[in-house]
């Protein structure tokens, strides 16, 4: 009975052909063969600039700040020794001027007075 | 695999429509567009959109052509597209019944004297069924199928496609019976292994 019943399904199912010229009108819509496209992409250099580009800006920016640490340094010992230099000169300006003023303090102290003079002449 | 492969099919016509052969390729659809519209129409109802379905199908096919290992192959993946297409379809767009079968549609292949009533009867019911249920019915009773073949087509496992099968035929038998179409018991149905 199943089988009969299953009978009737193939044959209300059977296969209908498709509509007048369907082959055509879908012939008229096919596209133009796409042909590969071939690309050449600079795969290589984006790699290794992508690869590379990172350690080599932190390698330069050390580098960088290597070079001005040093050039600060220099820099700051070069002042330095000119106003050492500049101190040891007015020091020195200063040791000459006191000298000079002791020398003139010791001529006076030794100097002989005029009272011993005359009475030396006497 | 039985498809229903036009017989008379060499295999190099494959390879010519591979190589871009349009004459080629317009012969593998005359031989595979009956059955591919037979899905479209049963599955959506409508002459206009079976033949929608059909294009889309065989459109896939043209930029595919070179994934297809041979012409039973192609009968199998015209029949899983068109099937699987015909339920996103479903699920997608409101299609109705609001535009039948077509009555005076040509019949492919007719063995012996119908009962037009009862045969657009059940083609009408087939619509009530879901579109997974309705395209396992398809592939089983339009197509001759067997359960592998049908689970490998819907991504579906077999047990699946017996229980659709099975509720399917139990729906559509109480249905017939309840417009006096057939005169036996639901009860009376089995499954066929």
């Amino acid at each position: 009975m199943n089988d009969e019943f299953e009978n009737q399904l193939r044959r209300a199912l059977r296969p209908v052909d498709a509509p007048e010229g369907f082959a055509e009108r879908l012939m008229k819509r096919l596209p133009e063969r796409e042909q590969p496209v071939i690309a050449v992409l600079p795969v290589k250099p984006r790699r290794r600039a992508r690869q590379f580009g990172l350690p080599a800006a932190l390698a330069a920016s050390l580098l960088a700040a290597v070079l001005l640490g040093q050039q600060f340094a220099t820099w700051q010992e070069g002042r330095e020794m000119a106003e050492g230099l500049a101190a040891k000169q007015e020091l020195l300006q200063a040791l000459r001027v006191t000298s000079q003023k002791l020398d003139l303090a010791y001529e006076a102290v030794n100097s002989p007075s005029r009272e011993d003079v005359e009475e030396n002449r006497s | 695999m039985k498809l229903n492969v036009a017989p008379a099919l060499p295999d190099s016509l494959l390879t010519q429509a591979r190589a871009g052969d349009a004459e080629a390729f317009a012969s593998l659809v005359r031989a595979h567009q009956g059955p591919v519209f037979s899905i479209g129409l049963r599955m959506l109802n409508r002459r206009d959109a079976a033949e929608d379905l059909a294009q889309d199908v065989f459109l896939q096919l043209y930029r595919k052509l070179g994934d297809i290992e041979s012409l039973e192959h192609l009968g199998f993946w015209l029949r899983r597209v068109a099937a699987n297409l015909a339920i996103d379809w479903l699920r997608r767009l409101p299609y109705t019944s609001t535009q039948p079968l077509d009555e005076d549609a040509p019949i492919a292949a007719q063995e012996k004297p119908l009962d037009p009533l009862m045969d657009r009867q059940l083609a009408r019911l087939l619509d009530e069924l879901s579109p997974p249920a309705r395209a396992v019915m398809l592939l089983r009773y339009q197509e001759d199928l067997d359960l592998t073949e049908i689970g490998a087509m819907l991504d579906m496992p077999v047990n699946t496609v017996k229980s659709h099968i099975k509720r399917s035929l139990t729906t559509l038998r109480s249905r017939m019976i309840g417009a006096r179409l057939v005169d036996c018991e639901p009860s009376a149905i089995e499954e066929k292994p």
